[in-house]
């Protein structure tokens, strides 16, 4: 689904050069789960703004389901994200003046879709998330917990091949985000592939598989089982 | 893009103070911009008019005497004699007011010696000699010229009658109904019979502003006026020259008189015409400056949109989103408001058009012009969001990630 083998991408100011990932390779399999851990400044962002298409890298290769994201013109990027990429940011990112049922709608009209067709996937994603009812809020008129779902229910209405999820529930609370995680694992059991940034070691627990950032660079590449389970069996000796 | 527009102004509603306010500008914008350039048309059309007289080539020469020795019909046929012998002086007449200068001469007249004043038609008439038609460079259209045994001396107490005439078009037709007038008689105040020899194709009098400016008779009589005055036409591209030949010439000729002025007929239609070319560049003006702080308006809210959105773009950009997309929404937006604005402008310019009808006498407001402002206030619109809608398209998708 993803692979990148040796992608490096630098931010140049007058003084300073900041390598943000330096020769990174991750793999990611169709289906899987995986969390992309990392301390503040580790790389995380880029990376998850390499693997959405949002920035370019400076070297590397990098294919997405298949398509080799190198030399794609803007546009082309903008049909990937669009068609196979979904994403969920940490604050949201609901657009304030539309309502539920619209702001799911965003990236479909972007698709060109037929309004029939629309209708029918956002009220399937808004079923999905438990929000059908709450189509015509404005986001302002939810809960937090509840403006994520939409969120969600935004990222896969177009049924992409996999999520994108930038710190899900770095802002709600442990009650939401509990919901919030059962959800993207109620997402990744029917197929989708999930990749999800956070800090948090606990949500990271909750993936298949675990992957840790330190200044850019992948440090450690396990199954989060297989990490867990040394320190489970010293505890419980 | 039409498509577009369903979620584009159910936001725009939901944040409409500045769209209101920009809306607002554009009507008021409108409205007057219309209005201002159908009066300015109708300025230049009105400047515009053609006068039927060589006006680029004819210059005006006064002069007076003041001395008790100073014989002004002498000096008048000395000057004229002089005047004509130049070679680049085509014709030249004394006459008794200067056409398109807003001073002259105006009597009725009418088809029958008895009648009623609402059967007189006014006029104003030029005294000119043999050379007044070739000197004006007026077309005669039928009939002839003046022979110069015709032309009478001055009539200082305008107690006799005038044998023949020579009238206008426009005046033969409200005469007679009819262009055809040569050999038909007319009467003046006094029921006194004149005929008329001769149809001038078109000819403006002095009073640019009367509505029967081209009612206009010329007269065969030596100018009874209280100066010498003389119309003189030139050869194109001499008048000038001769203008400061004519001045010195005949200022050290005759040193009994002098030479009040020597001015271009130019001068006078453009003085007659003053304050309309001061009311047009007046409304241009204003017109131009409303326009140019209706398109910061627009300007300014586009980029206030765009300022305050630019995580939303991000965002837009992120789930799929072309650059093409954002510059589109933002031209939307913008289109929704000018539109708004148009319609209300719409009603306003009407409104004002039938105001101005209706206190100053002006024709009502040409729709075409309406539909002109429309379309002008449209592109103004698109023109003025443009940057901004492209500044917003350039917004990095990766916005969408950013915590700050």
């Amino acid at each position: 689904m993803l692979a990148m083998r040796h992608i490096s991408k630098v931010f140049r100011t007058d003084l300073i050069e900041t390598h943000a990932l330096r020769d990174f390779s991750l793999g990611v399999d169709a289906g899987e789960f995986v969390a992309v851990t990392g301390p503040s400044g580790s790389g995380k962002t880029t990376f998850l703004n390499v693997a959405g298409l949002l920035e370019t890298f400076d070297t590397g290769a990098y294919l997405l389901d298949g398509v080799d994201i190198s030399g794609l013109s803007d546009d082309e990027r903008s049909r990937l994200r669009n068609e196979k990429i979904g994403f969920i940011f940490q604050s949201f990112n609901l657009i304030p003046d539309l309502d539920i049922f619209d702001n799911v709608d965003v990236p479909l009209r972007y698709r060109r879709m037929p309004a029939a067709e629309r209708r029918q996937r956002i009220d399937s994603a808004l079923d999905i998330v438990g929000l059908k009812s709450r189509a015509h809020h404005l986001p302002s008129q939810l809960s937090g917990g509840q403006q994520q779902r939409v969120a969600i229910a935004r990222a896969i209405a177009g049924d992409p091949k996999f999520l994108l999820a930038d710190e899900p529930t770095g802002n709600l609370d442990s009650l939401m985000a509990r919901q919030v995680m059962d959800l993207l694992e109620q997402i990744n059991e029917m197929g989708t592939t999930i990749v999800l940034v956070t800090h948090d070691p606990e949500l990271a627990r909750r993936a298949q598989r675990n992957v840790q950032v330190v200044d850019g660079q992948i440090s450690d590449y396990r199954p989060f089982a297989a990490q867990a389970a040394p320190a489970m069996a010293g505890a419980l000796a | 893009m039409f498509r577009d527009i369903r979620p584009v102004l159910s936001a725009l509603l939901r944040n409409r103070t500045g769209a209101v306010l920009v809306g607002l500008q554009v009507a008021i914008a409108l409205a007057v911009l219309v209005n201002a350039v159908y009066i300015v048309k109708q300025r230049v059309d009105l400047i515009g008019r053609p006068t039927g007289l060589d006006v680029g080539n004819i210059f005006v020469l006064s002069s007076a005497g003041f001395t008790q020795d100073h014989d002004r019909y002498a000096t008048m046929r000395e000057d004229l004699a002089w005047l004509r012998s130049l070679p680049d002086v085509r014709a030249a007449t004394s006459t008794n007011a200067i056409p398109l200068s807003g001073g002259g001469s105006s009597t009725g007249i009418a088809t029958t010696p008895e009648a009623s004043s609402e059967q007189t038609v006014p006029m104003n008439y030029f005294q000119v000699d043999e050379d007044g038609l070739e000197a004006l460079g007026v077309t005669l259209a039928a009939g002839r010229n003046f022979r110069a045994d015709e032309i009478l001396p001055p009539d200082l107490n305008s107690d006799r009658a005038i044998p023949q005439v020579i009238i206008t078009k426009a005046l033969a037709r409200s005469l007679f109904r009819t262009d055809d007038a040569v050999g038909k008689v007319v009467y003046d105040a006094f029921g006194r019979p004149t005929t008329v020899i001769g149809v001038i194709e078109h000819m403006q009098g002095s009073w640019l502003s009367w509505d029967k400016v081209d009612h206009v008779a010329l007269v065969p009589e030596v100018a009874s006026w209280s100066d010498n005055a003389y119309l003189v036409r030139t050869r194109p591209g001499t008048r000038a020259a001769v203008m400061r030949q004519a001045e010195e010439h005949l200022a050290a000729s005759n040193t009994t008189r002098l030479i009040k002025f020597v001015r271009p007929l130019d001068y006078y239609r453009d003085r007659s015409y003053l304050s309309d070319r001061n009311m047009a560049v007046f409304l241009v003006t204003v017109t131009v400056l409303l326009a140019g702080v209706t398109a910061l308006g627009i300007f300014a809210l586009a980029t206030f949109n765009v300022n305050v959105r630019t995580r939303q773009v991000g965002t837009r950009r992120a789930v799929g989103a072309r650059r093409a997309d954002i510059v589109r929404y933002f031209l939307v937006e913008n289109w929704l408001v000018t539109t708004a604005g148009v319609v209300l402008g719409c009603a306003l310019a009407l409104a004002a058009g039938y105001q101005l009808s209706r206190q100053f006498e002006l024709p009502r407001l040409d729709l075409y012009y309406l539909t002109g402002g429309v379309l002008a206030l449209w592109l103004l619109g698109l023109a003025a969001a443009w940057q901004p809608a492209r500044r917003a398209a350039k917004i990095s998708p990766s916005m969408a990630t950013r915590t700050i």
